[in-house]
C-alpha cells in the first residue's frame, strides 16, 4: 500500500484546546493512526498552527524537555518537544520570546489523575515566521473552519447520507460522519465557533489598521492576543517524558518510518492506463530523461 | 465440512460473521444428537443465527422503502431505483459497485460475486427485492446478495441528483471517490475505449491539471469532441490504485462552452511547507548515474567521487491534501538566496552540511507557497515556487462568509 502522510489540519487554538475526543482508526492495532476529533469535525492526526510563542520552560529532569505556550487570537495551547524531537526542541529553546512561530505536530490528549483531559501539541517542527505568514494562516484556518461549520450546518436538514450538499462546501475539510460524531460528543454550538472565526479574522484587520496609523519602526513586537490562560485553570500537569506515553499519535510516525523508501533507485517509466492506444507527447512524461531525477 | 462451510459463507454474505466452530457445534447437535437430516439441519442452523443476530429473513419481512428511509444496517428492503453510476470494483469478492438513486436521494450499492446475480446496467431502473442494508462510518449502502430479486422496470425513475447539489471543482481538488462534482474542462485526448460498456474515454484538463474520464455507453450522453471545452455537471469521481477519474453518467449535464481553457499538465498547489525530508540540502551524486550517494556510496557504482548538488524534498500541505515536492538546484538557490558554491563555502566554514539544511528550513517551513510542476509518481517536480500572496479580498470574503453562517 502506498505510504501516505497525514494531512496537517488547520484548527484555531481555542477549538484545539478543548478537543478531547481521540480514537484509533480501523483495527485496534498499535499501528493504526490515532485521531483527535474537534468540535467542528476536524479529524486530526497532525496539526499546523501559527501563533505567538509567549512562554517557554525546560521542564525536563535529566534530559531537556521543553514546554512552550503558543497563543493565537482565539486562545492558547501548550507545546512540548523533548529528546525525541531534537530539532523542534532546539528551536523551542532558542527562539526569542515573544515571536511568531509556526508549529507542525501531533495533538496529544493527556488524562490527569483526577480525570481531567489536557490537550497539547507534541511538536515535529517549530519555526520562527513573520506576521505575514501568521496572517495567511489565520485566513487558511478560518477557511477550513468555515467549511466544516457549513457542512455541520447543512446536516441539520435530514436527507440521505449519500447526498452531498451544494457548492457551499469544498472537498474533505470534514465529512458528514465526522460532523455527526463531533456534534454528538461536543454538542457543538455553531454560533460560538462562527464567533471564534470572526474574532480571529478581526485580529488581522486590527493590525492592518494599526500598521496604517503607526510609523514603520514601531511594529517590531508582535501583539499578544486574547486569553493566555483560561480563567480558573490550575497549575498545569505535564505529560511525563518517560514511562507511559500519553495517549497520542505515534502510530503515524512509527508506521512512516517502517515503510521502506521505494524511491532510492530511479524507477523505469510507468505504463499509462491499459486499453489506451494513443499517447501523444503531450502526456508522455516518460520521455523526459529519468536518469536526471534521483527519486 | 461442506455443509458447514456453506452455512458460514451464506451468513457472511448477509453481513453476519460467525465462527465456524459455533456453526459446527449447532449443526452437529442437530445432526448427531437429534438425527435431523442434513438439509433440514442446514436451514435450521442458518435461521438460528439469523435470528440471533436480529436479521429478519427475506421471506418474512422485506419492506419497500425510499432511499432516504434507509437509516439502519441489517434490514431487508425493496427498492425501486435507477443506476446512476458504476465504479471499478474494489475487490474480487465484489462483482459490481455503484450508486442507485430515486427521487429522495442516492445510495451506494455493492453486488457480491458470490450472489451470482446479473450485472446492473447504468441508466436503467430496477425493482430490487431483498437487498440488505449496511453501514460503514456513517455511510449507508445496500448489498445485492443471493436472495435478491432483480427486475428491470419499464419506466424511468426520476433521480434526486439535482445540478446544484454538486460542488464546483478544479481538477486539482479531486481528492477521493464518490464525490459529485461540476467541472469546466477541455477534452485533451480521446482514447480507444477499453471495454464494450465504455463509449468514450480519455483525458479532461483545466488550469490545475488533467484527469481521466469515462463515458459509459448506457449513459446516453452526446459524444465529446477532442479539443472542445465543456461545462460538466454531476460527474462522479472514482479512484483506482491511487489514480482518480471522473465518470460521465446518466445524470450528467454537458454544455459546450466557448470559454477558453488553458490546460496545464502541471499540478498547481498552494499551501504551507510542513516538512523537509531526508536527503535535502547539499548532497552528492554519482557522476555516472546521478543517484544521490549514501555515505559516499552509489547503489549501482559503489564508492565514487561524488558531484555536489543542492535540492530539497519537502511536503506541502493545505489542510486538505499533502503533496510531496522535489525542488531542484536552481529553485533552491532562489529560495535561500545563495548559489550552491556559496552554500558549500558556508558548510565548509561551519564544518557541517547541516547549516545549509537549517537555512533551508528557516526559509521554507511554516511558510506559504504556490507550487507548480508535473507530478511523477509520488513527487511534484517543482517548475515554479513562489511565495503565496496575502489576499485582502480573501479576508473580506471570509468575513462575509462567516457572518452569513
Amino acid at each position: 500500500m502506498m505510504y501516505s502522510r497525514e494531512v496537517a489540519r488547520r484548527v484555531f487554538l481555542a477549538e484545539l484546546k478543548r478537543s478531547d475526543l481521540s480514537f484509533r482508526e480501523g483495527d485496534d492495532s498499535q499501528y493504526a493512526p490515532q485521531y483527535l476529533l474537534t468540535p467542528t469535525g476536524a479529524r486530526c492526526n497532525r496539526v499546523f498552527v501559527v501563533g505567538t510563542l509567549i512562554e517557554r520552560d525546560d521542564i525536563g529532569e535529566e534530559v531537556e524537555y521543553w514546554r512552550g505556550r503558543l497563543a493565537d487570537p482565539t486562545g492558547s495551547i501548550l507545546i512540548y518537544a523533548g529528546q525525541y524531537q531534537p530539532e523542534a526542541s532546539r528551536a523551542l529553546a532558542e527562539i526569542e520570546i515573544p515571536s511568531f512561530v509556526a508549529v507542525v505536530g501531533k495533538p496529544s490528549v493527556y488524562e490527569t489523575e483526577d480525570g481531567r483531559k489536557i490537550t497539547s501539541i507534541r511538536a515535529e517542527a517549530v519555526q520562527k515566521v513573520d506576521l505575514d505568514t501568521r496572517n495567511k494562516w489565520i485566513i487558511e484556518a478560518a477557511r477550513r473552519t468555515l467549511e466544516r461549520l457549513e457542512l455541520m450546518r447543512s446536516i441539520d436538514v435530514p436527507q440521505s447520507t449519500d447526498f452531498r450538499p451544494g457548492t457551499i462546501y469544498h472537498p474533505e475539510a470534514t465529512t458528514v460522519e465526522d460532523c455527526r460524531k463531533a456534534r454528538g460528543h461536543y454538542s457543538t454550538n455553531i454560533s460560538e465557533y462562527k464567533q471564534m472565526v470572526l474574532t480571529a479574522l478581526s485580529a488581522i484587520r486590527k493590525e492592518q489598521a494599526i500598521e496604517e496609523s503607526m510609523p514603520a519602526e514601531a511594529h517590531v513586537m508582535p501583539e499578544v492576543h486574547a486569553e493566555t490562560r483560561t480563567p480558573g485553570e490550575v497549575e498545569m500537569q505535564d505529560p511525563p517524558v518517560r514511562g507511559k506515553l500519553p495517549v497520542d499519535y505515534e502510530a503515524d510516525s512509527r508506521a512512516e518510518s517502517l515503510k521502506p523508501d521505494a524511491y532510492t533507485k530511479p524507477q523505469p517509466g510507468r505504463r499509462r492506463q491499459t486499453g489506451s492506444k494513443r499517447i501523444s507527447s503531450l502526456v508522455d512524461l516518460e520521455n523526459d530523461d529519468i536518469e536526471e531525477i534521483d527519486i | 465440512m461442506k455443509d458447514i462451510e456453506q452455512i458460514v459463507s451464506r451468513l457472511s454474505e448477509l453481513g453476519i460473521s460467525v465462527s465456524t466452530e459455533d456453526v459446527e457445534k449447532r449443526y452437529r447437535l442437530l445432526v448427531d444428537k437429534f438425527q435431523v437430516p442434513p438439509r433440514e439441519a442446514q436451514r435450521s442452523v442458518l435461521n438460528y443465527f439469523l435470528k440471533e443476530k436480529g436479521v429478519a429473513l427475506p421471506a418474512r419481512k422485506s419492506e419497500q422503502v425510499k432511499i432516504n428511509q434507509i437509516r439502519e444496517p441489517g434490514r431487508w428492503v425493496d427498492l425501486e431505483a435507477k443506476v446512476l453510476s458504476l465504479f471499478d470494483s474494489p475487490s474480487p469478492a465484489i462483482s459490481q459497485a455503484g450508486i442507485l438513486g430515486d427521487e429522495t436521494g442516492n445510495i451506494r450499492f455493492v453486488k457480491w460475486a458470490k450472489s451470482e446475480q446479473p450485472d446492473l446496467v447504468e441508466g436503467r431502473s430496477y425493482l430490487l427485492r431483498n437487498l440488505v442494508t449496511d453501514e460503514f462510518q456513517g455511510r449507508f449502502s445496500v448489498k445485492i446478495n443471493r436472495s435478491t430479486e432483480i427486475a428491470e422496470l419499464d419506466r424511468d425513475i426520476e433521480s434526486a441528483v439535482l445540478p446544484q447539489s454538486s460542488a464546483d471543482y478544479k481538477v486539482v481538488d479531486i481528492s477521493g471517490p464518490g464525490q459529485w462534482i461540476n467541472l469546466r474542462a477541455k477534452v485533451v485526448q480521446l482514447w480507444e475505449p477499453s471495454s464494450d460498456s465504455i463509449q468514450q474515454q480519455g483525458l479532461l484538463g483545466d488550469e490545475t491539471g488533467v484527469v481521466r474520464f469515462v463515458k459509459w455507453a448506457k449513459s446516453e450522453q452526446p459524444d465529446l469532441v477532442e479539443g472542445r471545452s465543456y461545462l460538466f455537471r454531476n460527474l462522479v469521481t472514482d479512484e483506482f490504485q491511487g489514480r482518480f477519474s471522473v465518470k460521465i453518467n446518466r445524470s450528467t449535464v454537458i454544455e459546450e462552452t466557448e470559454e477558453p481553457i488553458e490546460v496545464s499538465l502541471n499540478r498547481r498547489i498552494s499551501g504551507a511547507i510542513v516538512d523537509i525530508q531526508k536527503g535535502s540540502g547539499l548532497i552528492k551524486r554519482c557522476p555516472t548515474c546521478k543517484r544521490p550517494l549514501s555515505k559516499g556510496m552509489c547503489a549501482e557504482h559503489g564508492k565514487v567521487e561524488g558531484v555536489y548538488d543542492l535540492r530539497v524534498k519537502a511536503a506541502i500541505d493545505d489542510g486538505l491534501i499533502v503533496q510531496d515536492i522535489l525542488i531542484n538546484r536552481e529553485r533552491v538557490e532562489e529560495l535561500i538566496g545563495l548559489t550552491m558554491e556559496q552554500a558549500k563555502e558556508m558548510a565548509m566554514e561551519a564544518l557541517d552540511h547541516e547549516v545549509v539544511l537549517a537555512l533551508i528550513e528557516e526559509k521554507l517551513i511554516g511558510r506559504y507557497f504556490e507550487v507548480t510542476g508535473p507530478v511523477r509518481d509520488r513527487y511534484l517536480l517543482v517548475d515554479s515556487i513562489k511565495e503565496m500572496p496575502f489576499s485582502d479580498e480573501d479576508l473580506s470574503l471570509l468575513v462575509s462568509r462567516a457572518e452569513g453562517l
